[in-house]
Order: C-alpha cells, then sequence, then structure tokens
C-alpha cells in the first residue's frame, strides 16, 4: 500500500494534491479507509486513517493525519505526518487555472519495516518534499506530481533495506472529469467526478520501480461533503511491497469560516 | 442655520451624491461547486453584506449591502482571494444624485474617492454600474493593458496623499 495525499471537484484528487489549497480559515475532516490485499495471502489489511485539514492561509494549507491498522492482527494506532503545501503561483482566468505548489511532509511511524518500497502514509517514518503542477480547465483537470522522499528508521525497527536504499522518488499523474450535474443551477446539487491517477515510485540506488493506475469515483453533497471510492492496480511491481492493491473510500466533511 | 446643514451635508458626499446599493463579482479559477461555496460562504461574513446571490455556471456572486452601511471593496475582494481564488470582474451599481464627472480626475463618490478612467464628460442621475479595474479586481492582463489610461501614480499605488483610491471605469 502507498498512498498521497489529496485536497480542493475535478482537481479533488483521491490520491494526490492539487496545487490549489481549501479556503483559507477553513477544515476539513477526512476518513480515509484503506482494505488492502496482503500479497501471498488471502488476508486483507485494513488501515484507517483520520486527517484534518486546515486553511492555515490563502497560499498555506496544513493536514494533519494519524495512522491505525491491524496489519499486524491487532487494530492499533501507528503514528501519524504533518503535511503543508505552499502555492507560490497562480494564473487564474474565468473557469480556467494553472497552479504551482511545494510541499513537505514528515511522517512517523512504530509498526515493523516490512517492505522495499518507501510509504509516508502509515507504513515509513521518513520525510518527502516535492513540487505539484495542476492544470484545469472547464469540466476536466490534470496535475502532476513529483517528490524526494527519505526513509527513517521506524520508532521500533530499522529501515532493514539497506542506508543505500533510502530514497526515492514519487512521481505521479492524475486527470479528473466532472460528469454530473450537466448544469449547475444550485449548490444543492450532487457532483459526480471520474478519475484516474498514475501512482509511481523509482528508488534513487536501485532504480527498481513500482506504478500503480487508480481509477475512482468522488460525489460531492451539498457542496461541502465528499465521498471518494477507488481501486488501486499495480502495473510494475520491481520494488517490493507487501499489499499493492486493493480498495480505498474516503468521507470528507469541510468546514467554512471556522473561525 | 440652513447654510450650516448645507455645508454638512456637502462634507458628507455620501448622503449627497451617490448610494451603493449592490455589487456583482465574478471570480476566476474555479469550476466546482464546492470552490463556489467557499466563497459564497466567505462573502457572507462581512458585516456589511446583507445577501449574497451565487450563480455557480458563471462564477458570479451578486452582493447586497446593508442599508447605510460602509461598504468595503477591498474586503471583498480579499474574501474571494482567501478561498483560494481572483476577481476577475468586479462591478457597482449606485444610486448617483446629479454627479458631475469627467475624465483621469479623483472624485468622492459616498464614502470613496473614484478616480474615473476612460469615460466621457457627464453628469450621472439615477441607478448607474461602475466597474473596478485596480490592480486585483480586474484580470492581471487587463490590469497592464489599462495602465496607459492615466499617468498618474495612484494607478499602480492605489493611493493618493494616503488615501485609498479606487479606479473605475463605466
Amino acid at each position: 500500500m502507498f498512498s498521497f495525499r489529496s485536497a480542493t471537484a475535478q482537481e479533488l484528487f483521491v490520491f494526490t494534491e492539487p496545487a490549489s489549497n481549501m479556503a483559507a480559515k477553513g477544515f476539513g475532516l477526512r476518513l480515509n479507509n484503506y482494505l488492502m490485499n496482503e500479497a501471498g495471502s488471502e488476508r486483507n489489511s485494513y488501515h484507517l486513517i483520520p486527517e484534518v485539514m486546515w486553511g492555515a492561509s490563502k497560499h498555506i494549507m496544513v493536514h494533519a493525519e494519524a495512522f491505525l491498522s491491524n496489519r499486524n492482527k491487532s487494530f492499533v494506532a501507528e503514528g501519524g505526518a504533518l503535511y503543508a503545501k505552499y502555492r507560490f503561483y497562480s494564473t487564474d482566468e474565468v473557469r480556467s487555472h494553472f497552479r504551482m505548489a511545494a510541499f513537505g511532509r514528515f511522517s512517523f511511524n512504530n509498526s515493523d519495516v516490512h517492505q522495499q518500497a518507501i510509504d509516508l502514509n502509515g507504513h515509513n517514518s521518513g520525510y518527502e518534499a516535492g513540487l505539484i503542477f495542476t492544470k484545469l480547465k472547464e469540466k476536466v483537470a490534470v496535475s502532476a506530481t513529483t517528490s524526494y522522499l527519505h526513509a527513517m528508521d521506524n520508532i521500533k525497527e530499522k529501515f532493514i533495506y539497506g542506508n543505500k536504499n533510502r530514497n526515492a522518488v514519487n512521481y505521479t499523474l492524475s486527470a479528473g472529469k466532472l460528469m454530473l450535474p450537466k448544469e449547475y443551477t444550485s449548490y444543492k446539487q450532487t457532483n459526480m467526478n471520474l478519475m484516474v491517477e498514475l501512482l509511481g515510485q523509482v528508488n534513487m540506488n536501485t532504480g527498481y520501480s513500482f506504478l500503480d493506475i487508480a481509477p475512482s469515483v468522488q460525489f460531492i453533497f451539498l457542496s461541502k461533503m465528499r465521498l471518494d471510492a477507488a481501486y488501486r492496480i499495480p502495473l510494475v511491481k520491481d520494488l517490493g511491497r507487501t499489499s499493492p492493491g486493493g480498495y480505498f473510500l474516503r468521507f470528507e466533511y469541510n468546514i467554512f469560516n471556522a473561525y | 442655520m440652513k447654510n450650516l446643514i448645507i455645508a454638512i451635508l456637502l462634507l458628507l458626499p455620501g448622503v449627497i451624491n451617490a448610494q451603493v446599493k449592490a455589487a456583482t463579482i465574478q471570480a476566476s479559477g474555479l469550476t466546482c461547486s464546492m470552490c463556489s461555496n467557499s466563497i459564497f460562504k466567505a462573502l457572507k461574513t462581512l458585516d456589511f453584506v446583507e445577501k449574497v446571490d451565487a450563480n455557480i455556471k458563471t462564477s458570479s456572486f451578486e452582493i447586497a449591502f446593508k442599508p447605510n452601511a460602509v461598504v468595503d471593496f477591498d474586503k471583498l475582494k480579499a474574501k474571494v482571494e482567501d478561498a483560494g481564488f481572483f476577481v476577475a470582474n468586479f462591478t457597482i451599481t449606485y444610486n448617483f444624485d446629479n454627479l458631475a464627472i469627467s475624465n483621469d480626475k479623483h472624485i468622492n463618490v459616498g464614502n470613496n474617492v473614484f478616480h474615473f478612467l476612460n469615460v466621457k464628460d457627464e453628469v450621472l442621475s439615477g441607478d448607474k454600474k461602475l466597474r473596478l479595474i485596480d490592480k486585483g479586481f480586474v484580470s492581471a492582463k487587463e490590469y497592464k493593458k489599462n495602465s496607459n489610461l492615466t499617468k498618474m501614480a495612484c494607478y499602480k499605488t492605489g493611493e493618493a496623499n494616503q488615501k485609498r483610491i479606487f479606479h473605475v471605469t463605466i
């Protein structure tokens, strides 16, 4: 299992964040659920990631999340992460924009170190820094991310796959399209977006990589609640992972002008 | 006594020559209803705003103001930007009582000082729409294009003699 972050309709991607931020003074609450098939077994592992998002200013947003899972039999809290994103470039026109943002992330985890691939979303302690490029035009959005990650030792266990293999590059390409409503008349209309994302990682020492494709459907209710459902399918599997494929379900609730 | 009242009224140009009635803001950079909703809710938090009607399809917001409230156009713009977007078009509806305007001149309108650009000399009366063309109130492209309409520094600084100057056209 590996995951990126996500935020604000057709560019509100499921596994990645767009360069746009949520509104300042707003909060978003999420429950991220992963049901991943453990390779070589019939067993599925469940990961629950509660997440709070905060629009700190028009340029900066911050996410905090906690990692819980039953990967090691009983369901326990395993760690947490902080994520911050700075939107530094915007060219906006009516019904279109191109934006760029920089982000950083720090994660800590006390679970066992169990795969070569580095996953800061519930598996490894470590840090990540990267850039996001997002283009929105009418009903279609396309976004690309690239980042550098470094795995640190987990709280109880060392990173056992060699010091040279602690560094990796992540890259993503996401596309989303607004399918419904055909025409906006009210905030009460349910929106439906269809998305597809390519999510990859290359280890900087070994050159081994993985690449997944993740189709998803998203519903937005009352212009403030969100439901994302996705299925992640591994395409390239050179870089070892214990549970590369599976289901993802997210509930999100947004509070505008919280203070 | 009568002269004194007239003198006081003349010092309060808002009372005499123009009353702001409504504004329409079109935002840029969004196409989704959740984004539009974040602007809608942000605009409603301003104390001088009575009512906001949103058109999600055109990303436009029609804003009615409370009676006799002091309307701050910069605060309206800031709310759109705080929601993560930009103002592409900002028009204000005033009710004028015989206000004489002329091109490239600073004129008191209500509680504000307006710098009229690309207008002919005329006397405004009744409901008229003005369009704000300051930096951040139009697209960056249009702001640049309009810079040849005046040689005055206030077009860039938005100020003259430490007072906010809004640049408007009809």
